[in-house]
């Protein structure tokens, strides 16, 4: 049955109105995932660090300075996966997600065969707890990795138990440009030096 | 293991009843070796219980992770409580950046070049 323009038109504003506008994401809008899966061995990690600063420096719109933030917390997660989460032998698993200009995720997984098992709510409690223990006089040997390198440098932690053992850990740090420019502006605190 | 240097040196001119040492570190402190190499730290801290004061040069340092932050933390309780001092000389950025993120740039001060380091290690 032949349908007249004006019919096909209401028809097709009318199927738009149901399901929503279609949206077209641009593709250099759309994220960017990188998958790494890595042996429990420490000797691996100068290599995932030298990875983050590159891929954090030419891909994510974000400054140097936060490639070498997000080298630290990469560094950091992937430590405790591997010295607490995960047992000689096995693997861990890490991801990155960049969406250009806006935001990138760090994803941490390990496998629960580590020296310490821990649930997901145990880690965020011990976040909090470590987050109340580490201040500026803080002497102690450990502790610092996640409250003060994850916590500061991130906008969200999120801790997941992973079907069949381990956690999952995922956080996320959104481009704020008017925080690089802060960052990137003379320090007046005289608690840290400024190297010209 | 990643590469790592760490040279340590007597500075001279140093006043009555101090030492003076100078500690390079070059390459990068993870998890992978700062156990190792901190062993050269304590050795030096253990044999000048008195008076002893550390410049660490980490002009080459391009690394360092929380584990190799409690070392330096731990040195600067151990000098600093038999009354001596403990400073940095000429940081990276991200170095300074990761030192004062925790905290530590409250205690261990840094200094831009190696002879203003060594000076306020003489006084």
């Amino acid at each position: 049955m032949d349908q007249h323009p004006q019919q096909f038109e209401q028809t097709v504003a009318e199927a738009q109105a149901q399901v929503g506008q279609p949206v077209l994401i641009p593709l250099d809008e759309q994220p960017t995932q990188i998958s790494i899966t890595m042996p429990t061995q420490a000797y691996f990690q100068s290599g995932i660090r030298d990875f983050v600063v590159n891929l954090t420096k030419n891909m994510t719109g974000f400054s140097q300075q936060w490639a070498f933030r997000f080298q630290a917390v990469v560094d950091e997660l992937c430590n405790n996966a591997i010295e607490h989460g995960s047992a000689v032998g096995q693997n861990i698993k890490v991801a990155m997600i960049s969406t250009k200009n806006k935001s990138l995720e760090v994803i941490v997984e390990d496998t629960g065969t580590g020296k310490e098992k821990i649930s997901a709510q145990q880690m965020a409690a011990l976040l909090q707890e470590r987050k109340q223990m580490v201040t500026a006089q803080y002497l102690g040997f450990r502790g610092r990795g996640l409250p003060k390198i994850v916590g500061e440098w991130t906008d969200e932690i999120i801790f997941e138990d992973v079907p069949g053992g381990g956690i999952r850990v995922k956080v996320k740090k959104y481009l704020r440009k008017e925080e690089d420019q802060v960052l990137s502006a003379p320090k007046k605190d005289p608690t840290h030096l400024v190297l010209q | 293991m990643t590469p790592v240097q760490i040279t340590i040196e007597d500075v001279s001119g140093a006043p009555a009843g101090k030492v003076v040492k100078l500690i390079h570190i070059v390459g990068q402190l993870d998890e992978s070796n700062v156990d190792e190499q901190a062993k050269s730290i304590y050795q030096v801290i253990e044999t000048n219980p008195q008076g002893l004061s550390l410049v660490f040069d980490v002009t080459g340092l391009e690394y360092m992770n929380s584990k190799s932050i409690g070392y330096l933390t731990d040195w600067y309780s151990k000098v600093s409580a038999a009354g001596g001092k403990v400073v940095l000389a000429s940081p990276r950025e991200n170095i300074l950046d990761i030192l004062q993120v925790v905290g530590l740039t409250q205690l261990v001060n840094a200094y831009p070049s190696l002879d203003e380091a060594k000076a306020a290690v003489m006084q």
